[in-house]
């Protein structure tokens, strides 16, 4: 995949093409401005400039537009504002030991004590969500979700915007285990297998699992990318997508290191170690948009029944597309999907078998074929939003 | 870099412990007063030398927050030695070794050799659990007791290069099967090249990028 890298590939963001970029981007804004001014609020086409080049700019304009796409009413703000009590409360001791270690994801020349008070509205805000919900399980990496949030709407704004989240997109990472967890990390593998069966097979030789891209997952890249503007960006492009579209990002990283990752020792603790180490140089506006083409022509519903066969608890409950994302479901749908686990158990044996009695040869071939077809930068944008609008009424996201 | 055994270690104990400090102690020879914490697991390595062998150690560092346990335990198979830690200021870290030990035991080798370390001891003024507490527990269970600081790198030597002493004793007495990598010892290359590209210093986070 990374073969495929050409001059005209490289992103204007990173200021090559300057007069042009700026050009395009005051053009962007005004877009942007325009759709939120419309009414109804143009959220389709939010939703395309949050994925296409730049995202959604400013910091100023991420304020208006994240919560369109979350569907968060702008009167969240004239709420009263509620506290927690944080004696006697069973998250407090260890959601405090993970802010106050999180120090690396504030400004570097943030003055001491606006930082502490930032790092005590990061508290407020866990805390009060996780009252409010007390379904959700705190996990570490959540706070690096929700400092992100903080640093860019407030603490107001953020508290809303984590709540409909923690609900939605990292429902499965919020439960007492991580199995579900575990269970989405499977889609890394069969992703990379259809792109690039070579990285595939090399992986797979070295046993290196899937690990490595677990903080990636459950903190949206926001643990381990050291500049602030490349994770917001990504939010961007989360917010406006599928929840699993963090995961396609992740193979995308793999499948760009596929170089390195083949000169590796085939050695679990060598891969393991080369793959978690994440290049901070990476054009990130390139990867957004083949991740994009890829969740086109691999859509999660094309996946789930390989994601299901990596694993033996939590597979059968993800048999199509529509309970690939029920991991992002209200907890009412996700107790619908249990009482269906277990005829999925009975149906999932028998998809073993048809998965590998395939000829794995000719599937390669065909998928070969199909990437040269569709590899077009930003084409995949509005697909990607379409599909992101099929599920997103069922999401609640437009009630 | 040539080695001719390599253990493979897991740190293991309650979050905010010290664990990574503890592995960057020993790898990097530093302490960051302020580590971020770790999600999943981290990998370091090092060579160490006993009876004049070298002996290269890799060091999965784990999670330690209770949800990552169903992550994290799928690297206990495998290791040959554990390093249990808590830390000597809290005493709820200390009451959760229990826990730990039988996780430990039920999801590794019997032979794994386990090390229990109380860190932080720098922090005399804020101990909440005694020396002889630790000692105790670990006669009591079987494991190798020290006290370490990965502040002032009291101690973090020997904690990991003693329990690279005892496995490689129990070799030598035959205990563990060297030739099931399962028992998470290898034997080295057979025939060691010295090849200068290879960066298994000593203090190396990288433990060499030699191709297989």
């Amino acid at each position: 995949m990374s073969k495929s890298r050409g001059p005209g590939a490289s992103s204007p963001v990173n200021g090559k093409q300057g007069n042009d970029w700026d050009t395009r981007r005051k053009r962007k804004i005004a877009d942007i401005t325009h759709a939120l001014s419309a009414s109804p609020v143009d959220v389709a086409a939010l939703r395309r400039m949050a994925i296409s080049e730049g995202g959604l700019l400013t910091d100023e304009l991420r304020c208006q537009v994240w919560p369109r796409l979350l569907n968060v009413p702008p009167h969240v703000l004239e709420q009263e504002p509620e506290t927690v009590e944080r004696e006697n409360n069973k998250d407090y001791n260890q959601v405090l030991l993970d802010v106050q270690r999180s120090l690396r994801r504030f400004p570097p020349g943030m003055p001491d004590e606006q930082r502490e008070g930032l790092q005590e509205e990061l508290i407020d805000i866990i805390l009060l969500v996780l009252k409010r919900n007390p379904q959700l399980h705190y996990y570490q990496g959540y706070h690096d979700i929700v400092v992100t949030f903080l640093l860019v709407l407030g603490e107001r704004l953020a508290t809303a915007l984590v709540e409909k989240l923690s609900t939605h997109h990292l429902r499965d990472f919020m439960d007492p285990t991580m199995d579900n967890t575990k269970h989405i990390l499977n889609y890394l593998m069969p992703i990379i297998e259809r792109v690039n069966p070579e990285v595939h097979d090399f992986m797979q030789q070295a046993e290196v699992g899937t690990v490595f891209a677990l903080s990636w997952l459950i903190t949206w890249f926001g643990h381990v990318l050291s500049d602030f503007r490349h994770v917001v960006r990504l939010y961007d492009f989360f917010l406006a997508c599928h929840p699993l579209m963090p995961i396609y990002f992740a193979a995308v990283i793999v499948l760009y290191r596929e170089e390195e990752v083949l000169e590796c020792e085939c050695d679990m603790a060598m891969v393991h170690h080369l793959l978690s180490q994440i290049p901070q140089d990476l054009p990130y506006e390139t990867l957004i948009s083949r991740a994009g083409d890829l969740f086109v022509q691999f859509p999660p519903s094309e996946l789930a029944r390989e994601a299901a066969s990596h694993d033996s608890t939590a597979a059968s409950t993800f048999k199509d597309f529509d309970l690939a994302s029920t991991q992002q479901r209200p907890d009412s749908v996700l107790r619908r999907r249990r009482r269906q686990k277990q005829a999925a158990l009975e149906r999932s044996a028998a998809n073993a078998v048809v998965v590998v009695a395939r000829p794995s040869a000719a599937r390669r071939f065909v998928r070969l074929a199909v990437m040269g077809l569709t590899v077009a930068l930003g084409a995949a944008a509005l697909a990607v939003v379409n599909t992101a609008l099929e599920w997103a009424p069922k999401l609640n996201f437009f009630p | 870099m040539a080695y001719a055994y390599l253990f493979k270690y897991i740190i293991i104990g309650d979050t905010g412990v010290g664990k990574s400090c503890l592995l960057l102690q020993f790898t990097d020879k530093r302490f960051q007063p302020v580590h971020d914490l770790t999600i999943g697991v981290e990998f370091g390595a090092r060579m160490i030398t006993i009876d004049g062998k070298q002996i290269k150690l890799q060091i999965w560092d784990t999670a330690g927050q209770e949800s990552f346990r169903s992550i994290t335990r799928s690297y206990y198979r495998g290791a040959a030695g554990a390093l249990l830690v808590y830390d000597i200021t809290r005493r709820d870290t200390f009451n959760h070794l229990t826990t730990w030990l039988e996780d430990a035991r039920q999801h590794s080798n019997s032979n794994m050799v386990i090390m229990l370390i109380g860190n932080k001891s720098d922090l005399e003024s804020r101990r909440e659990v005694k020396k002889e507490e630790g000692e105790a527990f670990a006669r009591e269970h079987g494991l190798i007791f020290m006290e370490t600081s990965a502040k002032t790198a009291s101690n973090v030597e020997e904690a990991f290069i003693n329990t690279a002493k005892e496995i490689y004793e129990k070799i030598q007495e035959g205990v563990f099967d060297i030739n099931n990598e399962a028992n998470g010892i290898k034997i080295g290359p057979q025939h060691p090249t010295t090849n200068s590209t290879l960066s298994g210093s000593q203090g190396g986070q990288h433990a060499g990028g030699g191709c297989c």
